[in-house]
């Protein structure tokens, strides 16, 4: 009651607490982002995956051959982009496609793009040899034709590789 | 140097000297302007949160039969066909039934109702036409998954504990082609 109102001047205001979170927000923001691999670099196409609801798992990130389902931007061709996750792989897959001297292939290709299914054929093969433990996803945009999806489903097939996923994303509620 | 390299403390007498008179105070509260820090730290965050996708993508695990030569008998009473026509329309039928149309958010109820009808032992055979788009394959099959908690409860209620999914791809050919046209 008796107190006297003083007139502040220099307000000051604790900011540690809030560089304390910003701190904490900006380490996890930079542990967690991760950046485009070389592969998803080269590429130019535009995949828009398939929407599901079910609860699907996350997609694995190695012992992983990528198949993407995709139509170049720039060509407007549609075609399978093989390429693999682990590092070694992709080595050993560009050494055994030089040495099949696959159209287009030079010593920095990561992802292999295929038309025909001959190709697709030795491609798988040859992803089996390098790494027999990894497994096929199909990363297919959602309004191509499922002619696409289906080839590369018995190519796999044919080299008894016959547990694969499809990538897909999450619908967002329901 | 003229001095004629005079010892430390000489050195340092000098010095003070040359300061004059400021006198050395202790420092006790110590303030560095932290401003410039908070400014990059709040850039650097508004930067990795916006570049940050938090949307992984999911996955969707498939099987299919490897390839044989012997084909496998199964009991067409047994048999759930679903067909999808290069149109988009979905047409189902048990073993040799008439196909029927169906939507796609009829489907899941079809599929409940034949798996805990035929108590486990429904085959789930999906024929994809080649020019049918590969989103609307992929919601059917979202849709046979969505199935599956309640076909567990239904079999549960009917006293059976283990749920045996059978479910494959096949090639759409001629026969099938020729039996959806005209629907």
């Amino acid at each position: 009651m008796s107190k006297i109102k003083k007139k502040r001047l220099g307000f000051v205001l604790d900011m540690t607490p809030l560089v304390d979170i910003t701190f904490l927000l900006l380490t996890f923001f930079m542990f967690t982002a991760k950046f485009k691999s070389e592969s998803e670099n080269q590429q130019k196409v535009e995949i828009k995956r398939p929407k599901t609801q079910a609860d699907t798992a996350k997609l694995a990130d190695k012992d992983l051959v990528m198949v993407k389902v995709g139509v170049d931007s720039v060509l407007k061709d549609t075609a399978w982009y093989v390429s693999m996750i682990n590092e070694q792989d992709i080595t050993s897959l560009r050494q055994s496609m030089l040495e099949a001297k696959f159209p287009g292939a030079d010593d920095k290709t990561v992802s292999f793009k295929v038309t025909d299914t001959v190709w697709l054929g030795k491609i798988v093969q040859s992803c089996r040899v390098v790494n027999p433990k990894a497994s096929f996803a199909i990363d297919a945009d959602k309004r191509l034709r499922y002619e696409w999806i289906e080839k590369a489903v018995n190519e796999m097939r044919k080299n008894r590789a016959t547990t694969f996923n499809f990538v897909t994303e999450k619908r967002q509620g329901l | 140097m003229a001095g004629g390299g005079g010892d430390l403390g000489g050195g340092k007498t000098q010095r003070r000297g040359k300061k004059g008179k400021r006198k050395s105070k202790k420092r006790l509260g110590f303030r560095l302007d932290m401003t410039p820090l908070v400014d990059i730290t709040f850039l650097l965050l508004t930067f990795f949160m916006l570049t940050t996708s938090m949307i992984t993508p999911q996955t969707m695990e498939m099987n299919v039969p490897p390839e044989m030569d012997v084909p496998i008998e199964v009991k067409q009473s047994e048999l759930l066909t679903l067909r999808l026509r290069e149109d988009g329309v979905i047409f189902y039928n048990m073993g040799l039934d008439a196909p029927e149309k169906i939507a796609l958010k009829a489907l899941r109820k079809v599929v409940i109702d034949q798996n805990v009808q035929l108590k486990n032992r429904c085959i789930v055979v999906l024929k994809a036409s080649a020019d049918a788009p590969y989103g609307l394959v992929v919601s059917i099959l979202d849709e046979l998954n969505m199935a599956e908690p309640e076909i567990l409860s239904g079999l549960k209620a009917a006293g059976i504990n283990e749920r045996k999914r059978k479910f494959t791809v096949a090639p759409m050919e001629a026969k099938d082609i020729e039996e959806i046209k005209g629907l």
